[in-house]
């Protein structure tokens, strides 16, 4: 372990934090609020530059490095992050600052704000900023603009990007990693456009294709999306379902292999689920209300496709509907999306692993003998993944626990304790309950609003790379490593 | 036509010894000189020491003039350098032996034609085909299939019971099957028989018949059998043939077991063979055999890499009460041993490659040509061509060389069954039976 070749990434990462606060810097400048602007970006800016000028030469990161410049990189990031919310006033607290900055960055989209439109405009389009550069990740934009990290690049790459395998766009982790940004760009500005064509503010356009490609969930609205027009809403529907499907795919996709997507196992999964999910809470909605007009399934599609991409928008209080459908909301909130995109939860991938794998168990105790092999298609995985997939989910569900546990302690029912701590974790925003999504975290109190956001800094980094930072053994430096 | 055999392992030996008995002049080329005074001793064939895949061996061997080249190690790159490095040009036929399934993958860069090789064999794959084709027909022993599967020849042994038994063949056969079947050979106490009209026949006599596809269940009939479709198949050993084997029947949407003894093996099948069930155990376990419900098997084929096992388990699953049973022997003595002590097929990896292999030697005009484990006899496909001395002539007038017979005759998508009254056109092909010695007088009847 090399401190200063982690103080030269370091820097470089609080640099490029402090180079993407600079669009919001002239709204702030047009409402009065240079000086925050002005104070942040200087703060982090210049911890960047000294961080930079640590060392003038990195020698390589091995997969150790990596980790720990991945996890720290957030922790630094997040908390660069929250300081235009605290100098610019709006935030009611430290933790609460913290809170929607990191909320921001791993693209959960649950706010601490009761009320949206009175924010100023920069601190808006500061929140959607963060949603676009953590949805495909700081470390996987910093290996495509800065070949400084060299082969240790993929290490990086792998510890931020989640799924359990990445997948190569080209040998070259620096190509790939460009590929995967310039589709995210792509997208982005083409969901955009098509807003502003549907008859949205450009600001608004802007914010809300950032926000739905990186599946985030901020909106500039209280009502969120529900505030836009029917066609807005499908269009929505459709872009969070893309920023759901791992991007290597949309790359496969747009290069001219149209059936990438129809060929690829996981995204056939996700398909299902969707419709599955949709065509069950549709069926539901219908039967309460006793409607079943085009708004009753636009609610039911557009909430499952949120919760299940992990954007978060909202066009209706799910909280208020039958058992059943938010049942099957948590259950697609803990599935989450594909491995490899920006949204979060246990991955539709491992999901599928630990199917396969419970029916091959099932097998075995017809068959001792039989060799079972587990397979996503026809593709067998190995042991090893699928070992890493339990303890995965054995992680998720501890955590999980151990969360909803916490957020009892301090105060809350246990429908909002545990699914304010599944929706964090999953990256997701609004959860039931005094959390549901017409409401916001800010009721909450300080110490849940840190918990939070902890549980989402550890879904979004899938836990290994946070919590190694904890492991005394990553600190110790290697005998004859380097 | 001089033929340049490369590898004198089983399948090399085997093959050279059929070509040289028919007076074809075979150079054998192996590295190992051991082999090769093997070869010399026991064959009338000339051996020349070294690599197949050095021109400079081949050119001793006489490449210039050969007609053929059959790469037969058992080493697939071997065989295809050995192609790629031989010259290529008009007359010379070059013939490459390869296992790998990789190599047989889609897309796969390797097909007939490309580096120089001009046909791909495939012992293992001929052989999984064969013992499918043996499934298909429950009772038989062997199934040679021609024009398609159009006609097809069984072996059949005559069970307690049957129908024909104790008659004479001119009493059942044709009036009874509505002529679309014929006994072309008996097979009776190591002794093979061509039939005539007042052959009797009794129990325990091993039949060759030919019969139109459809026909398959009357002839099983006939011979005591009852015919059904296979449909849950339990494999044991994980050889070569075993992956191939299996494949073809999940393919066919057949239920498989397999069951292999080595633990990586069982592992790497099991990823190989996305609708098998692969178990990890001893292929003699009788417990675990009947555990996984050997008794129930439609078919258990015996594929382990050792004769001795394969006979033991197959022993073993016969007892327990699979319906057929199908072994693999390598050695060509266990053929006949194996149908004494009661088992109902042998395959054997060496014979179907040398099949593969002689169909294509004599090409012209012999379109397909099988080879009978149990006595070597041959099944010819010829085509009736102006030239020859046959055409026109009722078959009965005809002075058809001894031990040979006309099993079927094809005439475009018809098929004949003949009987003496009938006679061969030009454009026919006459499907012959033909005991070694027969093979060549037969085919001099039939010239290009």
């Amino acid at each position: 372990m090399n401190p200063r070749d982690i103080a030269r990434v370091m820097g470089a990462l609080l640099l490029a934090t402090a180079a993407s606060m600079l669009p919001c810097l002239p709204f702030g400048v047009r409402e009065g609020l240079t000086g925050p602007w002005l104070a942040s970006i200087g703060i982090v800016g210049g911890l960047g530059a000294a961080g930079w000028l640590a060392t003038s030469r990195i020698q390589g990161v091995n997969a150790r490095e990596g980790v720990a410049i991945v996890g720290l990189g957030w922790v630094a990031m997040v908390l660069a992050g929250s300081l235009p919310f605290l100098f610019a006033g709006v935030a009611p607290s430290v933790a609460a600052a913290i809170f929607e900055s990191t909320s921001g960055f791993t693209t959960t989209g649950a706010t601490v704000f009761p009320v949206i439109e009175t924010l100023p405009s920069s601190i808006l389009l500061w929140r959607s900023v963060t949603h676009w550069i953590g949805g495909m990740g700081i470390i996987v934009l910093g290996v495509a603009i800065l070949p400084l990290l060299g082969v240790g690049g993929a290490q990086l790459f792998r510890a931020e990007v989640p799924g359990i395998t990445v997948d190569r766009l080209a040998p070259r982790i620096l190509t790939t990693a460009r590929l995967l940004w310039g589709v995210y760009a792509l997208l982005t500005v083409a969901l955009g456009l098509l807003y502003i064509a549907l008859g949205m503010s450009p600001f608004d356009a802007v914010n809300h294709a950032m926000a739905t490609l990186a599946t985030g969930g901020f909106s500039t609205r209280t009502a969120s999306i529900g505030a836009f027009s029917a066609p807005i809403q499908w269009v929505t529907v459709l872009f969070m379902f893309a920023g759901g499907v791992n991007f290597t795919l949309h790359y496969r996709v747009l290069t001219g292999r149209w059936n990438a997507w129809f060929r690829d196992t996981e995204w056939r999964w996700y398909l299902a689920i969707a419709a599955g999910v949709s065509g069950v809470i549709f069926v539901a909605l219908g039967l309460a209300e006793g409607s079943w007009t085009e708004e009753t399934l636009r609610h039911a599609v557009f909430s499952t496709v949120s919760i299940q991409s992990t954007t978060g928008f909202a066009n209706a209080d799910f909280a208020v509907w039958p058992s059943v459908a938010q049942v099957l909301l948590l259950g697609v909130m803990f599935v989450g999306a594909m491995g490899g995109s920006t949204g979060g939860g246990f991955k539709v991938v491992r999901a599928a692993v630990v199917t396969e794998h419970m029916f091959g168990e099932i097998r075995k105790a017809l068959h001792p003998r039989a060799v079972v092999v587990t397979r996503l298609g026809r593709t067998p995985i190995r042991n090893e993944i699928v070992l890493n997939v339990l303890a995965f989910l054995g992680m998720y569900v501890a955590t999980h626990a151990a969360g909803t546990a916490l957020l009892a302690a301090l105060g809350s029912d246990v429908v909002t304790a545990a699914s304010a701590a599944l929706s964090a974790m999953s990256s997701v925003g609004p959860g039931l309950a005094a959390v549901g999504p017409t409401a916001n975290y800010g009721h909450l109190g300080d110490p849940a609003l840190l918990v939070l956001s902890a549980l989402m800094l550890l879904g979004r980094l899938e836990f290994y790379t946070l919590l190694v930072l904890f492991l005394p053994g990553l600190w110790r430096r290697a005998g004859g490593n380097r | 036509m001089r033929v340049i055999i490369v590898g004198a392992g089983e399948v090399g030996y085997h093959v050279a010894d059929r070509l040289a008995k028919e007076a074809h002049d075979v150079v054998v080329v192996d590295v190992a000189p051991e082999r090769l005074d093997y070869v010399e001793s026991h064959l009338d064939v000339a051996v020349i020491e070294g690599s197949g895949a050095s021109p400079a061996a081949l050119e001793r061997a006489g490449i210039r003039e050969a007609g053929l080249l059959l790469a037969v190690t058992s080493v697939d790159e071997v065989n295809l350098v050995t192609c790629m490095s031989a010259p290529s040009r008009e007359g010379l036929v070059k013939v490459a032996r390869v296992s790998n399934p990789d190599f047989y993958e889609e897309r796969s860069a390797l097909q007939p034609g490309s580096f120089g090789v001009d046909l791909l064999i495939n012992p293992e794959r001929e052989l999984a085909l064969e013992a499918f084709r043996l499934l298909q027909a429950t009772a038989a022993s062997d199934v040679v299939v021609f024009a398609g599967g159009a006609v097809q020849l069984l072996g059949l042994w005559v069970a307690e019971g049957a129908p024909i038994a104790g008659r004479p063949l001119a009493k059942v056969g044709i009036a009874e099957s509505g002529g679309h079947l014929l006994t072309v050979a008996v097979e009776r106490e190591g002794n093979t028989i061509i039939p005539t009209g007042a052959t009797e026949i009794r129990v325990g006599d091993h039949l060759y018949v030919i019969v139109a596809a459809g026909e398959i269940p009357r002839a099983l009939e006939l011979t005591g059998h009852r015919h059904q479709k296979a449909q849950r198949v339990m494999i044991a050993g994980g050889s070569v043939e075993t992956y191939y084997m299996a494949q073809l029947l999940q393919q066919h949407g057949l239920d498989v077991v397999v069951i292999v003894e080595d633990r990586d093996r069982a592992q790497e099948l099991a990823e190989k063979l996305d609708h098998t069930l692969v178990l990890n155990a001893s292929v003699t376990d009788v417990e675990l055999l009947e555990l996984e419900g050997v008794g129930g098997m439609d078919a258990f084929l015996a594929f382990t890499d050792y004769d001795e096992t394969n006979i033991i388990a197959s022993l073993v699953a016969k007892h327990a009460g699979a319906k057929q049973v199908i072994t693999l022997v390598n050695k060509s003595d266990y053929v006949p041993l194996a149908r004494r002590i009661g088992l109902d097929a042998a395959v054997s990896p060496r014979l179907s490659a040398a099949s593969a292999l002689l169909r294509y030697v004599r090409r012209g005009s012999v379109q397909r040509v099988a080879t009978l484990q149990a006595n070597d006899a041959e099944v010819l496909s010829l085509a009736v061509t102006p030239g020859s001395p046959l055409v026109g002539r009722a078959l009965a007038d005809i002075e058809f060389p001894a031990g040979a017979i006309v099993g079927a005759i094809l005439r475009g998508s018809h098929v004949i069954v003949p009987t003496g009254r009938d006679t061969l056109r030009v454009g026919d092909a006459a499907i012959v039976f033909a005991l070694p010695e027969a093979v060549q007088p037969v085919t001099q009847l039939f010239p290009a």
